[in-house]
């Protein structure tokens, strides 16, 4: 079976730093696979380049059998490859629904004629959906600016669900949670894991346990293990690199 | 929004026009001439608001796409005996390509490359009509005369103060209600989010780049339309409305109405043109004032009289 995400000899190089590295990358349909790695292992520089925020300095990224290495950053979430940002990256000024609505709108708006005939009830219907599954149904006309930080990374994963991702990337998607927020996070990312691949980098490794069916490691640019998450606690080499033992 | 919301604010933006409409019939000569001016000028910044207020860009090149409406309808009347409709239209049409090629060379800049950018092709642009003065008049322009346009066997003479007035008022009409249509749709939203958080935008799978081409092809077509209906009811072209202050006054009177807002750029034309007209009675300095009222604004008022009204009161404004 052709993988859903395949990096080839993938690197990016900044200045005389190489933060990525020759790397191959897999990733199957229907996977949860956590990307971890010690502080400036290139984890976000590869997600990066796999959602196109960056161009790679060579190598190739493949979406579903296809080369992507040349689409733009809004080419590839149309495919359906979705980064939701480490560092919250909201609309503040605008409301929750309109956050929402940016992101649910732009499926609805594949040819020139609908910018001008949306249907504006299916959008509304799709920003509800999403707003009642990331638990933010009654602040629909809060200023994003306003929310709690929890409820903002929740309005983060909305935004991303309401593009219907295939390829679902969460940059530590619980950095800076409270516990109970973290449970909240992972029951959500689960719910998104039956409709969509998820890669997640985290740091939590009690939710890399919990959620990741496979875990990658990374560390000075390269992937240096990869496997189920039992296996990956047992690595050596991971152990030495990452776990600090 | 909700949709009794937009409703109430429909209903505010066509208040708005039944008044100005409605004033034609109270004011006394000179105030009829100069609101009708007001309402033209006042387009011209509904047309800057866009990329400004919407879309966060600062241009500071904006009298090039007055000045392309201008010329546009004023030499293809002047020089191939056009009539006022067709040379509408060739205003139009300038305006339009002016626009897209300052949208296509400006794509890459943002924040003050972007403003530097447009000023410098608006002083080519500037210059290029002062070299070409045989053609284009120079800074001393060129007077029209006897224009009109016949409407179902009426003749409708510019220069009869009732046609110029209502004239404007439906130019300017035209402009409100596109930008008003604009802030309530699927595009207007995008716009607003590029202003506010371009890399997000980009990864919701907007291609910020042609939505930015597309503020600038917008902002410049209203401002061309401004032009063209300048040239149409006042009968007169010259370079001097292609020049920097024209781009600065679009800004200003965007800022003082309240960027951003649909009615602040009609409020901050008309208060800044009645605010020009007592100052140069009393100072032919007048260019001092209006700097310190912009100095004023930018200290005390930053989000200008419409955008002050929405915060304190009326959070629905558009």
């Amino acid at each position: 079976m052709t993988p859903l995400l395949e990096t080839r000899a993938l690197s990016k190089r900044f200045g005389g730093l190489e933060a990525v590295s020759a790397v191959d990358f897999s990733l199957d349909r229907g996977e949860v696979r956590a990307l971890i790695g010690p502080n400036g292992a290139g984890k976000t520089t590869l997600v990066s380049l796999i959602s196109g925020r960056l161009g790679p300095t060579s190598g190739r990224v493949l979406f579903a059998g296809r080369d992507i290495t040349g689409l733009g950053p809004w080419d590839r979430a149309n495919l359906g490859i979705v980064y939701t940002f480490q560092i919250t990256s909201i609309y503040r000024s605008l409301s929750v629904f309109d956050n929402v609505a940016l992101a649910a709108q732009r499926r609805r708006l594949r040819r020139l004629a609908d910018w001008v005939a949306l249907d504006r009830a299916a959008v509304a219907a799709d920003v509800e959906a999403a707003l009642d599954t990331a638990g933010l149904g009654g602040l629909r006309d809060q200023q994003a600016g306003a929310l709690a930080y929890g409820h903002q990374r929740a309005l983060e994963v909305a935004m991303a669900m309401a593009l219907k991702p295939e390829l679902l990337i969460l940059d530590e998607p619980t950095q800076g949670l409270a516990p109970e927020d973290i449970e909240a996070l992972c029951r959500l990312v689960r719910d998104l894991a039956r409709v969509a691949t998820v890669l997640l980098i985290e740091h939590n490794m009690e939710v890399v346990l919990e959620l990741a069916s496979r875990v990658t490691v990374m560390d000075a640019g390269r992937i240096i293990a990869e496997g189920t998450p039992r296996e990956i606690e047992a690595h050596p080499e991971v152990q030495r690199a990452y776990l600090g033992r | 929004m909700t949709d009794d919301r937009r409703g109430l604010a429909l209903g505010l933006h066509l208040g708005v026009l039944a008044l100005l409409g409605a004033l034609q019939l109270v004011l006394p000569p000179f105030h009829h001439g100069m609101v009708a001016r007001v309402m033209v000028l006042a387009a011209y910044a509904v047309g800057y608001n866009v990329l400004l207020g919407y879309t966060g860009l600062m241009s500071l090149g904006h009298a090039m796409f007055f000045a392309a409406g201008m010329y546009g309808t004023g030499l293809t009347i002047q020089h191939w005996g056009f009539g006022a409709g067709a040379g509408f239209l060739a205003g139009i049409v300038a305006g339009l390509a002016v626009a897209a090629a300052v949208g296509l060379v400006t794509l890459r800049t943002a924040g003050p490359a972007f403003l530097i950018v447009t000023m410098m092709l608006a002083q080519a642009f500037n210059l290029a009509t002062l070299y070409f003065n045989d053609v284009t008049g120079g800074d001393q322009g060129f007077i029209l005369s006897g224009l009109g346009l016949d409407l179902f066997g009426v003749r409708l003479a510019f220069a009869d103060p009732a046609v110029k007035y209502n004239a404007a008022l439906v130019v300017f009409a035209a402009c409100l209600l596109l930008s008003f249509w604009l802030t309530g749709s699927p595009a207007g939203r995008v716009l607003l989010a590029l202003k506010e958080n371009e890399e997000r935008t980009r990864l919701l799978g907007y291609n910020t780049v042609r939505c930015r081409l597309f503020a600038v092809v917008v902002s410049g077509l209203l401002s061309a339309v401004a032009g063209s209906t300048y040239t149409l009811l006042f009968s007169y072209v010259g370079s001097t409305f292609g020049g920097i202050l024209y781009s600065i006054y679009p800004l200003l009177w965007t800022l003082l109405g309240g960027a951003g807002t649909t009615l602040g750029p009609l409020v901050g034309t008309l208060v800044m043109t009645y605010f020009v007209d007592v100052a140069s009675a009393i100072t032919t300095g007048y260019l001092i004032v209006v700097g310190a009222a912009l100095i004023v604004m930018v200290l005390w008022a930053p989000a200008g009289i419409v955008g002050g009204i929405r915060v304190r009161w009326a959070p629905w404004l558009p």
